[in-house]
């Protein structure tokens, strides 16, 4: 069979089940895409093409063995993924996109990627990103970056750009990213794919190379919603070794018959006041007609003003950024402090700043605001069941776009950064193209509500078309 | 809280206390970190006197575990990384001069 690696994950899935191909034979078509586009794209920065097909092998004899009751514990036996470079993998290079890193081979597993290795996935290989997450574009990394799918001379977006450029380009059937404030929906919307950004404590952070451990939530990169909702029911659920896991337990997503007949979301203004292109803008409203139309009733609500945000979100991030990258003394594991690169240097100073006496009480002055902020979604709450906005002002910027500021991500993450610091689930679906690349529209639940964003984005994606179109390599 | 402009000494002072060498390069960290602390001046706009601090969003409160979950490297793996394991233990810089 052709093109086995653009299939999607509930499709790839039900070939495997019904023996109309084999682990091997998806595999083998994924790292054949991977060799065809990958010099061009550079979304991996490892491919473990040996150590994949044995794992794909392996799915094999056990389907062949036990056949498709075989799923039932083992639900994602024979899939390739990829999955972005800073989650720890046991005996494969893990580097975080960072020269520091640059020879590190965990000897553990994180719990996202030991849960998918126990569901049976094959990893494929580990994917570029902005050194220890820091940017929105893959620049940031210290070797090399990643070109969007959709047009190799911009970016993919970041942190995790390598996960939504391999999506994009079907060089993998699904990928893991992580997300501090945008990282993965931002890549996602830029990339044409579906991002999920879980509950903060939805996901265990355990074995993920940290940046900020207040906000950071592992989720899933995926060609459509259902597989997204397929993926995160495996990696979500509480861990023993992440004390900020949730007890909450983990619902079968999208099992029950839902409808928007009723349904009330909520347009903050504050959002949609921003400077955002004139395409983007028509496709995030053309979204609001659609969910209009499928009985949901739109109201405006008016939101802290994000910019309170963005200034909570830049002390706490930077603060937790220093402390977590402390540890890095090149004596246990890695290189020394000198191969750190600018970005991360430029936030460990600034964190070891906000952290001092010296800026009188920032850090507390910031988590007062945050205080704020999730009140100010809690009252929204009251009134709305989730929120609609852009995800992004501007579709895909070529490179170099940021470099004149210091707050270049935090700008381009003003839409995610409100909803980032209060835990919030969100996603981002493709809703359309602007200037020939993709567009995205975010959904914002409230904490733990996966299930109502996941609904309402696979009602929008069954009555549309633009998760299906792909780029052009 | 951020009318204090950043000096090139506090970017020395920081650079000390984060354990990185920018010699040379103060200049460009007193630009970009001034740029940044402008973003954050709009903070004090809000009244916080009377609000508690959220230092993490899930509320949870005082998370236990068994001791029997807790998992450890082998001595092995622990040093499987090291620059310099010497008889089963990571050589480091002294600490003292003699």
């Amino acid at each position: 069979m052709k093109d086995l690696n653009k299939l999607n994950l509930l499709e790839a899935l039900d070939g495997l089940k019904t023996g109309k191909f084999a682990s091997v034979d998806l595999t083998r078509s994924c790292l054949e895409a991977i060799k065809k586009h990958d010099k061009k794209i550079k979304a991996f920065i490892t491919v473990i093409e040996d150590y994949a097909l044995k794992q794909a092998e392996q799915a094999d004899r056990e389907i062949e063995r036990k056949g498709a009751v075989i799923f039932e514990g083992k639900p994602l036996l024979g899939i390739p993924y990829a999955c972005k470079d800073n989650f720890s993998t046991k005996g494969v290079l893990t580097t975080a996109s960072s020269n520091i890193l640059s020879n590190y081979i965990p000897p553990y597993e994180s719990t996202v990627t030991g849960r998918l290795g126990e569901a049976g996935a094959v990893l494929l290989g580990k994917t570029n990103m902005d050194a220890f997450a820091h940017g929105s574009s893959t620049e940031n990394s210290d070797f090399f970056t990643t070109k969007n799918p959709w047009d190799t001379k911009r970016v993919p977006g970041g942190s995790s750009g390598g996960s939504a450029a391999a999506v994009a380009s079907d060089m993998c059937i699904f990928a893991i990213g992580s997300e501090t404030a945008g990282s993965i929906r931002v890549p996602s919307s830029w990339c044409g794919v579906t991002g999920f950004k879980p509950s903060y404590g939805r996901v265990s952070r355990y074995g993920v190379i940290a940046m900020a451990s207040s906000t950071d939530s592992p989720g899933p990169i995926t060609k459509t919603v259902e597989d997204a909702a397929f993926v995160l029911k495996i990696i979500a659920g509480k861990d023993v070794n992440d004390a900020t896991t949730s007890n909450k337990p983990v619902p079968n997503y999208l099992d029950k018959e839902f409808s928007l007949k009723g349904l009330k979301i909520g347009k903050p203004r504050s959002f949609f006041e921003l400077e955002i292109e004139e395409g983007v803008r028509k496709r995030v409203l053309d979204s609001i007609e659609i969910l209009k139309n499928l009985g949901a009733e739109i109201i405006d609500i008016d939101l802290l003003d994000p910019r309170y945000s963005i200034a909570v979100y830049t002390i706490i991030q930077r603060s937790e950024v220093s402390s977590n990258l402390a540890r890095y003394d090149g004596i246990r594991f890695g290189n020394d402090r000198e191969s750190f690169g600018l970005e991360a240097r430029k936030r460990i100073m600034l964190g070891s700043y906000s952290l001092n006496a010296t800026l009188s009480g920032a850090y507390q002055k910031a988590q007062r605001v945050r205080t704020l902020v999730i009140k100010d979604f809690n009252d929204a709450f009251k009134k709305v069941d989730l929120l609609v906005a852009p995800i992004l002002p501007c579709v895909a910027m070529k490179p170099g776009g940021g470099e004149d500021t210091s707050m270049f991500g935090e700008l381009m993450d003003v839409l995610v950064e409100p909803g980032a610091i209060s835990g919030l689930p969100g996603i981002t679906i493709p809703c359309g193209l602007s200037e020939g690349l993709p567009v995205g529209v975010q959904l914002l639940g409230e904490m733990f509500d996966e299930d109502m964003i996941l609904n309402v984005a696979k009602k929008f994606q069954d009555e549309t078309d633009f998760h299906k179109s792909k780029p052009q390599i | 809280m951020t009318d204090k402009k950043i000096s090139k000494e506090e970017v020395k002072r920081m650079a000390a206390l984060s354990n990185l060498d920018v010699s040379g390069q103060e200049e460009k960290f007193v630009l970009l970190f001034s740029d940044t602390l402008k973003h954050l001046e709009v903070l004090d706009e809000l009244d916080t006197s009377k609000v508690l601090e959220t230092n993490q969003v899930t509320g949870l409160t005082n998370v236990f575990q068994d001791e029997k979950n807790s998992k450890t490297l082998t001595s092995k793996e622990a040093l499987s990384n090291a620059k310099e394991p010497s008889n089963g233990l990571f050589a480091t810089k002294a600490v003292f001069d003699r």
